[in-house]
């Protein structure tokens, strides 16, 4: 079975204290932030890979994004991916329906069975990336998928929806899931295998290269303004080291008649 | 722009909460711009939700086909797609659900019309519709506008919009719908609810919930005492099942359980909105978190900022020397 595999480099704000707004208003100040793989797309890799060790075939990771975008692609070498592409285009301000375009010439040119892609982004969290690329291709396609096995010429996977409640579909190859985590446990990956990371070599592929320019990839959602968000009530903070935070927490625990 | 469509789902013989959310939203949206509300809902076995629908819409497109009865998105789309086709609404609106992120994106590429996902609000300005959603973690909102286009879809964050009660006696229009094409490329095989599992966290008083600031399985440890000094149980976010730390009846949040506690503890959980969901009817919560920005202490009582791994075993402390 041919798989391909696409991820994408976030920056880390999960944790991030301080998330500001550049000046130009257009974007977030990454300066001081670690970027990151995209946590659905470790479970990606993980799936792919387990198909590949299962099944044979070949797995090909794709992403779209300048150089420092190779280290994703390094981690799907060093998790078992056979090769990489980097499509070199920062994409970072545009609109998924964008995205999907280039990613579809560039999948239309590799042979597959099966896509996958990561349910949502960490940064964007449109989750619409997926299943947009799918109907683009033509192919059918679930997303928020946390069950999977394959077949010869098909997939059975199992969706998860609102309150736990799992969907079963049987669907024929090819075809394009997006991945939700918790779907399997992503591997270590060991410090061998990110050396022989390093010596694989990672194509790069421009956009002339996939017969496409800048001009031809109209967004059709454009960004207007960046804003933080409205300050909500607050909770009263507790502050001090932890023995007296947690001594004054106990306290109140008490008076609420917790216990 | 002649109307606004809300496209409704159903599942076990009831409306979706998002649904209603979304209608409410849609109502609202054409009022202003004085145009009219269409609300589509698909399947069998319709008259009930048609009914109940005309209360906000202006007119209820009821589409009944026996190939609609399965949840496969590619059916909802032709119905959906013809329906944009024939009425030509300018906005349609659908809540971001499970059901909507496999049927929208299709339907923007079939049609060539924009969509924006997970909005968090959704307004007229100088007569053009714009969104916003929270990027980044929710650190950040962004406001975005659409391409030219006859019709703009845009689905909405399930609990944002607030349901307005309407009373209206909208048109009801019953459509037959019959399919050119078969689906064979997709068969439904079936439903699995939740598993109600050994621990019923719906029904604790004290919740105990950890999110992945404990960083490590062996650490659950500490919070199982805690839990079982106030009289309570560990519950947790998302991450933690992921990690197959604890098993999903323990999962607070959209894809878990929701839960009204007396008191809740978030401890190392920052709160994405789909863990808030499942936990905002919590009479009194604690957050303990070492980011001061996270979101749950936007909804918290009291909050400590600092690492619940040093602040969890004081308090264990504190609480064991108060109660002897």
């Amino acid at each position: 079975m041919d798989i391909i595999a696409c991820i994408k480099r976030v920056p880390d704000t999960s944790e991030a204290d301080v998330v500001k707004i550049d000046p130009s208003q257009r974007d977030i100040e990454k300066g001081r932030l670690v970027f990151k793989i995209n946590d659905w797309d470790e479970y990606v890799l993980e799936a792919a890979v387990q198909l590949k060790e299962k099944l044979s075939g070949t797995l090909t990771t794709v992403t779209v994004g300048p150089k420092d975008w190779d280290e994703v692609l390094r981690r799907a070498l060093a998790m078992g991916a056979d090769s990489a592409i980097r499509i070199d285009q920062d994409v970072s301000a545009d609109d998924p329906h964008t995205v999907a375009i280039i990613l579809k010439k560039a999948i239309q040119r590799l042979p597959y069975d099966l896509v996958l892609f990561g349910a949502q982004s960490e940064d964007f969290s449109s989750g619409q990336l997926g299943a947009t690329v799918a109907e683009m291709l033509g192919i059918p396609h679930a997303t928020l998928v946390t069950g999977l096995e394959a077949e010869v010429g098909k997939v059975h996977v199992q969706r998860e929806l609102e309150a736990g409640t799992l969907q079963s579909y049987t669907i024929e190859l090819p075809a394009l899931l997006t991945i939700h985590t918790g779907i399997n446990q992503p591997r270590y990956i060991s410090m061998g295998g990110i050396r022989r990371a390093m010596q694989k070599e990672l194509q790069v592929v421009s956009l002339h290269d996939l017969d496409l320019s800048p001009e031809t990839l109209a967004p059709m959602v454009r960004l207007e303004k960046l804003e933080l968000p409205p300050k909500g009530k607050e909770a009263e903070l507790i502050s001090g080291a932890p023995e007296e935070a947690a001594g004054q927490l106990a306290k109140r625990l008490k008076d609420a008649g917790i216990f | 722009m002649s109307s606004i469509m809300v496209v409704t789902e159903h599942r076990n013989r009831a409306l979706a909460d998002v649904s209603y959310q979304v209608l409410s939203k849609g109502r609202q949206l054409a009022d202003q711009a004085k145009v009219e509300l269409l609300a589509v809902v698909v399947g069998s076995e319709l008259h009930a939700y048609a009914k109940e629908l005309a209360r906000w819409a202006d007119r209820v497109l009821a589409v009944k086909s026996h190939r609609l009865e399965e949840p496969l998105a590619e059916p909802y789309q032709r119905v959906i797609a013809h329906l944009i086709e024939e009425r030509k609404p300018g906005i349609v609106l659908m809540g971001h659900s499970s059901f909507a992120m496999d049927l929208v994106p299709p339907l923007s590429v079939e049609l060539g019309a924009p969509l924006a996902t997970d909005c968090v609000d959704i307004f007229w300005h100088d007569s053009r519709v714009l969104v916003t959603r929270p990027i980044y973690n929710g650190k950040v909102n962004a406001t975005y506008s659409f391409a030219q286009s006859e019709t703009v879809l845009i689905t909405g964050r399930v609990g944002e919009f607030p349901v307005e009660e309407a009373n209206r006696q909208g048109q009801i229009e019953e459509i037959e719908f019959a399919f050119e094409e078969e689906f064979d490329y997709k068969k439904f095989e079936g439903w699995r609810e939740a598993e109600a599992g050994s621990v019923d966290i719906t029904q604790a008083e004290i919740l105990v919930s950890v999110g992945r600031g404990i960083k490590e399985k062996k650490n659950l440890e500490m919070f199982e005492e805690l839990a079982e000094l106030l009289g309570g149980v560990v519950s947790c976010s998302r991450p933690i099942v992921d990690y197959g730390w604890l098993p999903s009846e323990r999962q607070v949040g959209l894809s878990g359980k929701t839960v009204q506690p007396k008191l809740y503890l978030g401890l190392g959980i920052s709160g994405a909105f789909q863990h808030m969901v499942g936990m905002k009817g919590a009479k009194m919560t604690i957050a303990i978190n070492k980011d001061a920005k996270a979101p749950i202490f936007s909804v918290a009582n009291y909050g400590i900022v600092d690492d619940v791994l040093k602040v969890v075993p004081a308090l264990v402390d504190k609480i064991s020397e108060l109660t002897e």
